[in-house]
């Protein structure tokens, strides 16, 4: 017999809540046990007392963030002469509004519910009050941010739409209904309203300072209109780009993918176009400009013609065996200039260089051609890559040759957050390929590849990066043959990138060492040869393996730019560190350290931490680590 | 065939743009009249250190040694303190309690996303913008901060450490048998042995009787001179004969434990072409060492005092000094092995000129920035790797030993930490070596370590390849010992699967 | 055999238990008499895992009482020591400590819990590696044992805290169909030995041939209940039925 049987309508059974309130929340979360509740007041307690230290000291009447505000420009871009400085904005603006376009192309954003809103609301508002609250005395100086008043309103208002979301019925409360990037949007015209209307404090020019900084005669200025213009256009311009892809985005059908393509390489491509073209502003000289050009032309047809005869169906191996002793000799002509009879010294960066290095390239497009080019479109396909690898190649080379007319005091013609961002970006792309290039090299079945690759992997991670700094500054220039000048920028930039090389090297080769066995196999199966097989198959996988190391490793690279500190280049650290404290005129800042040091701290931190962020989204989204 | 043309082709390029750079490089320093050399190591390099067991070098290598050891003290406390720290955080971002585990998160969070230089220029300005010291400070105390550095109570070890220490060895050794012996009848019978409890107290017992008997032991001192005198007598040619041989040795044994790997029970398998060009590897590198031995074992170099003798006697000798060193400490005078010492601010010279005495132990503002910078950053990587390891050991452990009714204690010991240990101990190692090498940003910050004392001398000497060779050398032979002890660790922990 | 009148050993009265805003269990009343083998089946989400894993705190029910052998499931750090060691589980991935040998994955809780000696504790897991049948794998450690092995190894493991009730969670769900016997024979064994058994499974076989009683869980509560020849021949609930006929 059946000793029990439930009521037959399952379905309809209505959902109870679950027990919950602030007391079983604290008791589950805070004093689960007796240590634990003690453990949860002492800190509590020592959050408490922080806090409170931490907003005394910000807002102190004898801070002198005026240091800080005087020289956002020296931060940035150091020196950059002050006429110019529209090409820095429209420098920034290109970035922005590309990452506009991605974003809204991405569908990133999406709504959240009012209840989880409404918890944000609830932190900021508290934290924006406890601030007003807690502010020190003789804070007021700092005119807006010093405003107690400003931040207890704002603190109370958050606090208030906070309470009411609490108020709305549960289903409402827990539907994800209110879109992020409109709230995103009321932020940014919040920071445009900012920049329009704040004023910050200022230390009187030419008053005599007296001892007691507490003293000091401040006066409040608006933010200047060279700053807060930029700005409104550039967030206005990012925001229009994110509405207007959204609704192409609405629109289109398919999954867009071409367009997203199309975005990325901009994006990719903007950053040599900002950093070659927008912020040095080349002065083109025409004699010089022909010779390139016609030199770039003729690779790029001949090379053509000669790379599609070698990529051929059937080619046999004499073919390549040919397109092997081409590829030694452009090496050795790039390398060691002198040795072949070619005419003019190889000074980077002049047309004989160009031709060499065109040539050498060439040479390994030559050589690869048979792995990638196959028959019909997919040869079309490579021939056309070489094309465009010579014509970008040429118009560097071209770029970089000629003299910026953007006339700077110092030897570069950019530094601050401006060097920071030039070197990581540089580095990092510079030293991916060849990262790959070593991690293939040491996983390879050909032994002296693979201990050349060992010995270079280890010999560079062997030793902290700031030898190899003081190595580029002290012993490269006399290795260098007779007028090759390499400026520190430079040195620092190639070893930086060396040094990152094998770093990446290694993160790769795990990713390589992790793809089973049968994935080769599988390979081997369809008739790959070796070098499809890595191209198409294992390293795509490997790479995707490794995504979070490598973001650490991109974010690990950023960080170690500052070092250039101490081989004396302006980066941002140094003159967060010891340029604004040398300044007497027309403010007297001589003596103010820490400040500058926190304002830098917060910046990389911004950086570092967005980008960490990213990353755990795109893990989450590739489902790296899972099967 | 093709595949080894290849590789040649491609190794004769490098070493053929390296014999460039380096002949470039030959024809500027002709120009400048500098040569490459080691003559440097035993000349007077010229400069001072701040801070060191010898804050006045007399010859180049010396300096170096100053640094190095500079960069081991800063390194090896570094490593010490980051590891405690980090291990809290670590277990505190995985506590259940809301704010501990948040607060843990906030540490993590701040601290490794601001670059390591930065912080370590933080904690500069913070001790240089401290009170200095002034004449109403004259007098000791227990724990000073000031502009000048960190000073604290500390023991050291004073007359008759060494002796009692070796009593203290002993006793370790002795007290860990106990514990095995109350171990072994707590398993027979069932009853609590109390094995930490009796090892601890036999340790403690041979400690104190070791304090009151340690001059006894005075008599070792001729033991450990005739061990000096001993070494001192071998011919120096027999350093680098002993070097040579272990090469030889250490190629020979690679060579016959390779082959066995190799053979199955049908004989010898196959050999690729890899695995015969591992073999001629390691013999050259043998014969490469062998080399080496003798030609910079038989090299002639001047010591500071003027006398001329081989590297190799110089290595010999300086062994011999550990034990005449010894041999010294063991005087049998009787006292307390260890003292207490406090700090003490006192006034020197005759203009007033307040500082620290050489009581109590100090750390300077360079030592203090570098050390608490790598500290807290390391500390900040460590916690993760730590809460990492314990997250990646099954969920299913812990409630599979609940089940079983271990407490918490009982199973985070037994099952838990042996195998999240495993998981921890490879990156943990890795995170050990990074502090090392970047206490070398301390140069930045003017603390005297290898880096920042190898930069000057190449100021001062020009001497930049052999520097950056002797950088090489000391990094890596710190990173042999390291992963040494790591990959030792790491196979007693090596699971056993099929 | 007719366990009828033996004593109660674990009563649930309206057991609720919620994971965040999801309720997993609805009031569960239950009742396991001394001997007694319940077998628990249902689809994947209704709560049968959860159930078990309450009746050893395992997880912590939020309402309602559970008493295991007169005493009552509480906070009390005290009584949930007590507990545990009267009741042994067995896990559906087994769960086997991989840095011990077997040996040692059964001597483990003895040694430390019941604090045996050595000798005594190892004496008696040689004898329930005999018991289910693989005495020769004692030094081996669990990665180089099969799935069925290791499964048998565990169920040695909570044997030898000599628990008055055993819970299986899914014991045969991990392994492969010709190692599932092996296992199925040793739970027979013990069901036989007169063990209280309070069984999850999908092994349908098993469950007529052993039951003394079926539940029958869905929507996080006990559909139905009742003997297994009754329960497999004249379900009297929708949801049984439709469930009985998707898997057999």
């Amino acid at each position: 017999m059946t000793d029990h049987l439930a009521p037959l309508n399952l379905e309809e059974l209505a959902p109870e809540k679950p027990p919950s309130g602030p007391v079983l929340w604290i008791k589950e979360n805070l004093a689960s046990t007796w240590i634990s509740a003690i453990l949860s007041i002492l800190a509590i307690a020592l959050t408490a007392f922080s806090f409170r230290g931490a907003v005394q000291w910000l807002f102190a009447a004898d801070r002198r963030w005026d240091a800080v505000i005087a020289n956002m420009k020296l931060l940035a871009v150091q020196s950059y002469p002050e006429a110019q400085m529209m090409r820095v904005w429209v420098s920034v603006g290109i970035v922005f509004v590309l990452i506009a376009a991605i974003l809204a192309w991405n569908r990133i954003g999406g709504k959240i519910a009012p209840r989880k809103l409404s918890k944000v609301l609830l932190t900021i508002g508290i934290t924006l009050l406890l601030v007003g609250l807690l502010m020190p005395a003789g804070s007021e100086k700092w005119e807006t941010l010093g405003n107690s008043l400003l931040w207890k309103i704002g603190g109370v208002l958050l606090l208030g739409i906070g309470v009411a979301l609490t108020f709305l019925p549960d289903e409402r409360r827990k539907a994800e209904t209110i879109p992020i990037m409109g709230l995103v949007a009321v932020a940014l015209f919040g920071i445009i309203g900012f920049l329009k209307t704040a004023t910050m404090a200022f230390p009187i020019a030419g008053a005599t300072l007296p001892e007691d900084p507490a003293e000091r005669l401040f006066e409040p200025t608006r933010i200047a209109d060279s700053t807060a213009n930029p700005w409104t256009a550039i967030i206005l311009a990012a925001m229009v780009t994110f509405v207007v892809m959204s609704w192409l985005r609405s629109r289109s059908s398919g999954d867009g993918a071409s367009i997203k393509r199309v975005i990325i390489s901009l994006i990719v491509a903007s950053f040599p176009v900002i950093f070659l073209v927008i912020l040095r502003d080349p002065a083109i000289d025409e004699d010089m400009l022909v010779k390139f050009v016609v030199t770039g032309a003729v690779f790029a047809i001949l090379g053509a013609v000669a790379v599609r005869w070698f990529g051929a169906p059937g080619a046999g191996e004499s073919r390549r065996a040919l397109a092997s002793i081409v590829t030694v000799l452009a090496f050795i002509m790039l390398t060691f200039p002198g040795i072949l009879p070619i005419p003019g010294a190889v000074t980077p960066f002049t047309e004989p260089f160009l031709f060499r290095l065109l040539f050498l390239t060439f040479a390994l497009f030559s050589l690869a051609a048979p792995t990638f080019g196959g028959a019909g479109s997919a040869l079309t396909r490579y021939v056309i890559g070489w094309v465009g690898t010579a014509v970008v190649i040429t118009y560097t080379i071209i770029i970089v040759t000629t003299e910026s007319t953007v006339v700077v005091p110092g030897n570069f013609f950019i530094g601050g957050l401006g060097i920071t961002f030039l070197l990581s970006i540089t580095a990092i792309s510079l030293s991916f390929p060849l990262g790959v290039l070593l991690a293939l090299g040491r996983t390879s079945s050909m032994p002296l590849f693979r201990m050349m690759s060992t010995a270079y992997i280890e010999l560079v991670r062997g030793v902290p990066l700031i030898t190899w700094l003081i190595v580029a500054f002290v012993m490269l220039p006399v290795t260098l043959p007779p007028g090759i000048e390499l400026s520190g920028i430079m040195r620092a930039l190639i070893f930086m990138t060396l040094f990152s090389a094998a770093y990446l090297a290694e993160n790769v080769r795990g990713g390589l060492q992790s793809i089973g066995k049968g994935q080769a196999e599988a390979a081997q199966a369809l008739g790959l040869s070796t070098l499809q097989m890595t191209v198409f198959i294992t390293l795509p996988q490997a790479l995707r393996a490794v995504i979070p190391a490598l973001v650490g490793q991109v974010i690990a690279i950023f960080k170690d730019t500052s070092l250039v500190t101490i081989v004396g280049l302006f980066d941002f650290l140094h003159i967060a560190r010891a340029a604004i404290n040398q300044q007497s005129r027309p403010y007297n800042f001589i003596g103010v350290f820490l400040e500058p040091l926190l304002f830098a701290a917060a910046v990389y931190w911004i950086f570092t931490f967005t980008v960490s962020r990213m990353s755990l989204r795109l893990e989450k989204k590739l489902g790296v680590g899972e099967r | 065939m093709l595949k080894w043309l290849a590789q040649v082709g491609v190794l004769a390029l490098v070493l053929l743009f390296f014999r460039i750079l380096g002949g470039e490089a030959a024809k500027n320093f002709a120009r400048s009249d500098i040569s490459f050399g080691f003559d440097w190591l035993g000349d007077p390099p010229g400069f001072s250190i701040r801070e060191g067991i010898d804050l006045q070098p007399n010859s180049g290598i010396r300096a170096l040694a100053v640094g190095g050891l500079n960069t081991l003290r800063v390194a090896f406390s570094g490593i010490i303190a980051a590891t405690i720290l980090g291990t809290i955080i670590g277990v505190a971002r995985l506590s259940k309690n809301f704010i501990v585990n948040k607060l843990a998160g906030f540490y993590i969070e701040t601290i490794r996303n601001v670059p390591l230089l930065l912080q370590m220029f933080f904690w500069q300005v913070l001790l240089m913008a401290q009170s200095s010291l002034t004449e109403g400070d004259v007098g000791s105390r227990i724990f000073s901060v000031s502009n000048k550095g960190v000073a604290s109570i500390w023991v050291f070890p004073s007359t008759g450490f060494w002796p009692w220490f070796l009593i203290f060895l002993g006793g370790v050794y002795l007290s860990r048998k106990v514990a095995r012996k109350r171990r072994t009848y707590q398993e027979d019978t069932g009853e609590n042995g109390h094995p930490g409890l009796f090892g601890i107290l036999t340790l403690l017992g041979i400690a104190l009787v070791g304090w009151l008997v340690h001059p006894l032991l005075g008599f070792l001192s001729i033991l450990w001179d005739g061990i000096g005198d001993l070494i001192g007598a071998i011919p120096a040619a027999t350093v680098s004969l002993l070097i040579a041989g272990a090469a030889i040795v250490a190629a020979v044994v690679w060579i016959k434990r390779f082959l066995d790997s190799k053979r199955t029970p049908a004989g010898l398998g196959k050999l690729t072409d890899d695995d015969i060009f591992r073999m001629i590897f390691a013999g050259v590198s043998a014969l490469f060492v062998v080399w080496i031995a003798f030609k910079v074992g038989g090299a002639v170099i001047a010591k500071p005092d003027g006398t001329d003798a081989s590297v190799a006697a110089v290595l010999r000798d300086s062994f011999a000094n550990i034990f005449y060193w010894f041999g010294d400490k063991f005087t049998g005078e009787a006292g307390s092995p260890l003292s207490v010492s406090k700090p003490a601010i006192e006034l020197r010279g005759t203009g007033g000129f307040v500082q620290y005495a050489d009581t109590g132990i100090l750390a300077t503002v360079p030592f203090f920035s570098v050390w608490i910078a790598v500290t807290l950053y390391t500390a900040s990587f460590i916690a993760e790797i730590i809460r990492g390891g314990i997250l990646a050991v099954a969920k299913g452990q812990t409630e599979a030993s609940q089940a079983l009714g271990l407490r918490r204690g009982q199973y985070l010991r037994l099952v838990i930490l042996p195998q999240a240990f495993r998981i921890i101990l490879p990156p943990l190692g890795n995170q050990y070596l990074n502090l090392a090498k970047n206490t070398s940003l301390g140069t930045a910050v003017a603390f005297g370590e290898i880096v920042a004392v190898g930069a000057t001398l190449i100021n001062q000497t020009g001497q930049s390849l052999p520097i950056v060779i002797v950088w090489m050398a000391f990094y890596l032979i710190l990173s042999l010992s390291l992963s040494g002890v790591v990959n030792y660790y790491n196979r007693r922990m090596a699971l056993v699967e099929r | 055999m007719s366990v009828a009148n033996n004593k109660d050993v674990i009563v649930c009265e309206g057991v609720k238990k919620w994971f965040g805003d999801f309720q997993a269990l609805k009031g569960i009343d239950a009742v396991v008499k001394e001997q007694e083998v319940v077998v628990v089946i249902g689809p994947s989400g209704s709560g049968k895992s959860t159930f078990i894993r309450c009746i050893n705190r395992l997880e912590a029910h939020q309402e309602g009482t559970i008493i295991v052998d007169g005493i009552e499931l509480t906070n009390d750090v005290r009584n949930i020591d007590k507990i545990r060691s009267e009741v042994g589980m067995v896990f559906q991935q087994f769960n086997l400590f991989p840095h011990l040998t077997i040996l040692d994955n059964i001597s483990l809780a003895p040694l430390w819990v019941r604090k045996q000696p050595r000798r005594e504790a190892e004496e008696e897991a040689m004898a329930l590696l005999e018991r289910v049948g693989i005495p020769e794998q004692a030094d081996k450690f669990p990665g180089q044992l099969s799935g069925g092995q290791q499964q048998r190894v565990a169920i040695a493991r909570a044997l030898a805290m000599k628990p008055k009730i055993m819970l299986f969670d899914e014991p045969t769900s991990a392994l492969d169909p010709e190692m599932i016997k092996e296992v199925l024979d040793v739970m027979k064994e013990l069901a036989r030995s007169g063990m209280t058994m309070i069984v999850v499974t999908h092994e349908m076989g098993f469950a007529r041939e052993v039951a003394d009683r079926v539940l029958f869980f869905d929507y996080g509560l006990v559909v139905e209940e009742g003997t297994p020849a009754h329960f497999f021949d004249n379900p009297q609930h929708d949801r049984t039925k439709l469930f009985l006929s998707q898997i057999l």
